[in-house]
């Protein structure tokens, strides 16, 4: 038998579980994220694990068969929370332990 | 599903419905340039990885410039420096997270309409804003030390 153009065509539910484990890396990152906030701003450590276990069930609610829009609203809801991470980090540089250094 | 099952992107258009023969991945009668299919489910995870890789990498910035403004000692002469630098940081992230999302869309739009996926402006946007910080951080450094 002749080897495919491309070796995921052996398997081509290896994209589905490569991307099943990127989700996790994300939610994994989230985490160590919200582990590192905790020492300095606990309020905003606490906060971004919250979403952490809401990252993980997105991830393991993906589907290959999921809808566009449906698609597109979990990815959004990523990008929501990557920026109020941003934001949380944001406010803890300013008006957090950074502040009281800063001064 | 094989290799014909797929749209490449800027080949030709192929979908993973709706064909007459029955056969997967058969090239549909409405598939061309204008149309708009689902692409290949591999191409759509394909394109989901590459966002959610970019958003990991915005989380990275994001800690990093938290860290440099609440961890590293201030800097002598130069109360701002942490700031100056850990914030560009912070903001990258969220950008870099937001031009992922609205890239992400762009991509599968083009995957639908078989067009050529469009170059990413965030590799440019990365190099720029880093290289800025890594100027700056050596700025901070020699006004620092002359202080």
């Amino acid at each position: 038998m002749a080897l495919p153009e491309d070796p995921e065509d052996l398997s081509p539910g290896t994209a589905a579980e490569r991307t099943r484990l990127a989700w996790e890396r994300t939610a994994i990152a989230f985490g160590a994220v919200g582990l590192a906030m905790l020492r300095g701003e606990p309020v905003a450590g606490a906060l971004v694990l919250a979403v952490t276990p809401l990252i993980w069930a997105l991830g393991r609610y993906v589907s290959s068969t999921a809808p566009p829009r449906e698609r597109s609203r979990r990815l959004l809801l990523v990008t929501l929370a990557v920026t109020g991470v941003a934001v949380l980090a944001l406010v803890a540089a300013f008006i957090g332990h950074g502040l009281t250094r800063f001064r | 599903m094989g290799a014909r099952g797929r749209q490449r992107p800027g080949g030709g258009a192929t979908s993973q419905h709706g064909h007459p023969d029955g056969e997967p991945g058969a090239p549909g009668p409405a598939a061309g340039p204008g149309t708009e299919e689902e692409p290949d489910v591999r191409f759509t995870l394909a394109n989901e990885r590459t966002f959610l890789a970019w958003n990991r990498t915005a989380l990275a910035l994001v800690v990093a410039g938290l860290g440099i403004v609440q961890l590293l000692p201030p800097f002598p002469g130069v109360p701002w420096g942490r700031h100056a630098l850990g914030v560009p940081l912070i903001v990258l992230g969220a950008a870099v997270s937001v031009t992922a999302y609205r890239e992400w869309r762009r991509n599968q739009t083009a995957l639908r309409r078989s067009e050529p996926i469009p170059q990413s402006v965030l590799p440019r946007i990365l190099v720029v804003t880093i290289t800025g910080v890594a100027a700056l951080s050596a700025v901070v450094l020699l006004v620092s030390a002359v202080r």
